[in-house]
Order: structure tokens, then sequence, then C-alpha cells
């Protein structure tokens, strides 16, 4: 279980509003991920053999040429508005 | 203050953000273009759309390596990319991909040159690439986000808090901004938010070992501005120490208007970003064959125009040090010289006249009034002894006023030099009849005399006779 402290500075990280009901319920549903990421803490591990990364194409890189994205009234589309060509939002306020 | 000054002791360190000159951005093929409409250089990479991944811009790793090797750093073989995670609107994806524990490289230098003329060398603690986010714009109704700019290659050059007062840390951002235009790493623009400082400031009684509250100042946009805010934050901090009021971890801004920091917000700690390895993003890994490429196409770093200007100019190891300072000024300097074809006279000109004027004024080389082939020209003058050295300052401090050219300055005033013989003597003969005690003295034997009479003439035609003209006449009379 997390405290309830706890629940609160990650919603406020996070930019969220919670209720009391859901501050208990993430109390308990964060609290049952930590106790799964400490199990995993139970398997013996040694240097070398965890591989943190997928091998991707390691070592392939981009060649700084510009291709330009054809569809951005697609990405524009998830604006939840638009004004004149950016993306509206309610007003963010540079002091918490 | 001053007493106070010498109480306390200042500990700054700094923070640079460099957009890398690459053409497009550092994750994505979108164009790294500052200034273009509104949300064209997008796609869904930079955009943060599900499903899409990054990939590194091999460009602004070069770019980011001849940094490390230009400021000393030691490069690491292999390092990580890491998400940083907060939430802000013109940060879509909702972490921004940095580097954390393992940058690419750390443990450089930098070595600057103080107005007492002294060197001060002052610790890189690491480099690390990031992109960059997009851009705020606050409306009365809402936020409008543009993200043009997100995903923009960074580096991020973390100093060691080794200075001690706002000449110290104006003079690290002057050297590091002069390096990494030097090496077409970074265009260097500040209005434009190209080159970007934050400075931690933290005060201490001197002989205390342990560092006080620091407090972070963000995104100022001029050397002179950092420097006015580093001194004002550090006399208020003192204050506040004197008071026994606690400082607080804050991040503050400078208020160009008001000339004071003002808060912003108190600050996350690094706990807060919840830091972890990129995902998506395999080790960085850097070769030594990749470094040795790097290194052989390295363009001229400060240090090496320096040597270079001792030997083509003929300059001093001093003068070709101020010459040098940041590109702007070795260019401007150069210029100069190609029109006047006088080195010497053009370091002089350059180094002493000229700094210094703009150095009151509180302007840097690029906002210079007088262009580089203006004061050439003005030097051409004085070598052809259109003009003497003295009345071309009087030109120049024209010049300098109006940004108007010599030869115009010199004809609308009447300056040209007199060396008609003819002109020159009829002054001589009306200083002689003048002065007739002096001259019988002069002809006694008080030779010394002689810079008299040259003075007299000088004045009968306002500083305007050739010197060494009225020397030779003056004698020639008097004999």
């Amino acid at each position: 279980m997390l405290t309830k402290e706890e629940v609160l500075k990650i919603a406020r990280l996070a930019r969220l509003e919670l209720t009391d009901d859901e501050v208990s319920f993430y109390q308990n549903r964060l609290g049952r991920v930590l106790d799964y990421m400490t199990e995993l803490k139970g398997i013996e591990t040694r240097e070398g053999t965890g591989v943190r990364h997928v091998p991707l194409d390691s070592e392939k890189f981009r060649n700084d040429e510009v291709v330009t994205f054809p569809d951005k009234e697609a990405l524009l589309q998830n604006a939840p508005a638009l004004e004149e060509g950016g993306f509206l939002l309610p007003a963010i306020m540079e002091t918490e | 203050m001053s007493d106070l000054r010498e109480k306390y002791e200042a500990v700054i360190g700094l923070e640079v953000h460099a957009q890398l000159l690459t053409k497009s951005k550092m994750f994505c093929a979108c164009a790294n273009q500052y200034g273009a409409e509104i949300n064209t250089n997008i796609c869904p990479v930079c955009t943060g759309q599900p499903g899409a991944l990054p990939t590194v811009n091999q460009r602004a790793v070069e770019l980011g390596i001849r940094a490390a090797i230009a400021l000393d750093c030691q490069i690491r073989s292999e390092s990580i990319f890491a998400r940083k995670n907060y939430f802000y609107p013109d940060l879509p994806k909702g972490y921004q991909i940095s580097q954390y524990e393992k940058p690419y490289c750390e443990h450089g230098k930098i070595t600057v040159r103080l107005k007492s003329g002294e060197e001060k060398t002052f610790g890189i603690t690491r480099i690390h690439f990031e992109e960059d986010a997009g851009k705020n714009v606050h409306a009365s109704h809402g936020t409008v986000v543009n993200l043009n700019r997100a995903g923009v290659p960074l580096i991020e050059i973390v100093s060691e808090p080794d200075m001690r007062n706002s000449h110290e840390a104006g003079q690290y951002l002057r050297a590091l901004h002069s390096i990494l235009r030097y090496g077409d790493i970074c265009d260097g623009n500040m209005e434009q938010g190209n080159f970007r400082c934050d400075a931690n400031i933290s005060v201490r009684k001197r002989g205390e070992t342990k560092f006080g509250t620091k407090v972070e100042l963000k995104n100022i946009n001029s050397f002179r501005f950092v420097e006015k805010a580093i001194d004002y934050e550090i006399d208020r901090q003192i204050d506040m120490v004197e008071k026994n009021e606690p400082i607080r971890q804050q991040t503050r801004t400078w208020n160009s208007a008001k000339n004071i920091t003002e808060l912003m917000r108190e600050k996350e700690s690094a706990h807060d970003y919840r830091y972890f390895p990129e995902p998506d993003l395999s080790p960085l890994v850097i070769s030594s064959a990749w470094l040795e490429d790097i290194k052989k196409v390295m363009p001229e770093m400060p240090v090496q125009v320096r040597e270079r200007f001792q030997k083509e100019y003929g300059l001093s190891d001093y003068d070709a040090g101020v010459l040098t300072a940041s590109k702007d000024l070795a260019l401007y300097y150069q210029e100069a010289v190609k029109v006047s074809n006088n080195s010497k006279a053009s370091a002089n000109w350059v180094a002493n006249e000229l700094l210094g004027r703009l150095n009151a004024a509180g302007k840097e080389i690029d906002q210079s009034p007088v262009k580089s082939d203006q004061l050439g020209d003005l030097i051409i003058r004085i070598d052809k002894s259109e003009i003497s050295g003295k009345i071309a300052k009087t030109v120049f401090e024209e010049m300098f006023a109006t940004g108007r050219n010599p030869g115009d300055i010199i004809k609308e005033k009447g300056l040209v030099q007199i060396s008609d013989t003819g002109a020159i003597e009829a002054a001589i003969d009306k200083v002689i009849a003048a002065n007739p005690t002096q001259v019988a003295d002069y002809k006694a034997g008080k030779v010394k005399l002689l810079a008299f009479f040259v003075g007299q003439v000088m004045k009968e035609t306002k500083g305007q006779a050739n010197p060494g003209m009225v020397n030779e006449l003056v004698k020639k009379k008097l004999d």
C-alpha cells in the first residue's frame, strides 16, 4: 500500500486531480505494482546477463536529411481545439 | 553591499542549452528550422503519436562530439539515452529524450580571460544530448502550442560550480559561445533562443565549505543580462541570509525591464523526473575510428586562430587573444585588415578604440555601428596622410555615433589634412611673427622649443596640418 500523500504527489506530477475514492483506489493499485516489482527483485541476475536494450538495428543512424511528413492535418486532428494552426489548450500557469 | 560581498562568497554553476546546426531534428526527419509557419515541421515522432519510433540523427551526434573535443571532454564509447518525465503542453510525449546516468561525455574544461588579464580555467561536468521542447504561446483565452521546435537537437553543457562572480560567469559563457560558433556547432543566436543559459547560484560565508541552497535562474537571453541577474541574485541572497531568512530552492527568471529576478516556480527535484533508460533507442556507440574522422575535419578553434593571427599578422600573443575572443570579432578584424592592408593598425583600432567604445555602450561586436570595411577605410586614409591619427579619432567618434562613412565625415567637416607646403609655411610664418621671444631663445640654443612651435602651428591649423611636414618645415624656417 502507498500512503495517501504518495498517491497525491504522483497525481500532482501527472497533473491529475483525484477524488478521495480514487486516491484510496490507487493506494491499493499502485501498491500492487510495487509489490510485483519487489517480487522481480528476487530473481537472481548477474552482471552481464541482463539485457537492458532490445538489440534494435544498433549503430544505424539516420542521415541528416529533411523528409517532410505529408499528412500534418491528421496530426492536428487530435487537438482538442485549434487556433491558427496551433494546438489550443486551457491556459497554463507559470507559477504554481 | 560591498562590505557584505567581502564577507560572503557566491558559488555559480551554469547550464547552457545549445541547438545544433543540423538540417533535421534529433530523432525524426522534420526540418530544424527557426521561424517556419506554425506546426509545419511536425510528424508522428515529434508530436508523440503512439507507436512512433525515434531514430538518432548522425550529424547531431557529430556536432556534439566536436563540442566534446573542443572542450577537452572524455568521450564515452557507449552512452545511454534516458526519458525525463514531466507534464507540460509543449512536451507531447510526456517525457523528453535526454541522457542521464551515462552522458556521452564528461570532465571537460574551458579557459577564459578575465578583465584583470588573468586566465582562469573552469571545469565542465558533462555534456549530454537531448531534444528541445515545443513553444507555448500564452494567450488570454488559452495556450497555443507550436511543435516546430519539438525534437530540435540540443546539447546541454553543464559546468562545475567554479564561478565566483558575475564577471567570471559572463566570460565563461562568452568563451563557450565562441567555441560553439567557431566549431559551426551552434549558430549562437541568443535572441532566437538557440543558445540559452540557466545559472545556479548560492551564497555562503567565506571559508565555509558546504554549499548554500541554490536558486536557478532560467532562460536568460544575453550575456549582460546573465551578469546583471547574477549580481542581483547574489545581493538578494546575502540580504536574506543576513536577515536569517531561509533561501528556498526555486526557479527564478530575470525581468530586464525592472532589473530584478522573479519567482517562476518551486523546483521539482531530479527524483520527480523519474528518469529511466529510453527503451526505444540502443546505446549510443561512438567508435574511436569515428572520433578520429571527426577530429580530422574539425574547424579552426579559437586557440588555433590565435596562433595563426600571431604568424600571419605579426600580432602579440595578447592582441591575438583579444581579437579571437569571439568568431565575430576575429572575422571583423580579418575583414578590416583585408580593406586596410595594415594588420597592426587594424589590431590597435579594433582592440582599443572599437572594443572600448562597444564596451562602454554595452554592445557586442555584431552590433557595432562601425562596420569592418568602414574601419579599414579610415585606416587607409591615415596611412595615405589624408588625415592625422588625432583627427582620425574624431572621425571615428562620429562614425561610431552615426554609422556614417569616414570619407563623408571628413569631407563634410573639412578635416582633410593639410599637406600643402604653402599653407603650412603661411601658418609657420604667423606663429614666428607672434612669438619673437621664443624665436630668439630657440636661436640662442634652446632647441627644445621646437615642440612649442610645432604645437602652435598645429593649433593654428586646427590640428589638420600634417605633423611630419610641420616638424620639418619649422626646423627649416628657424635654422
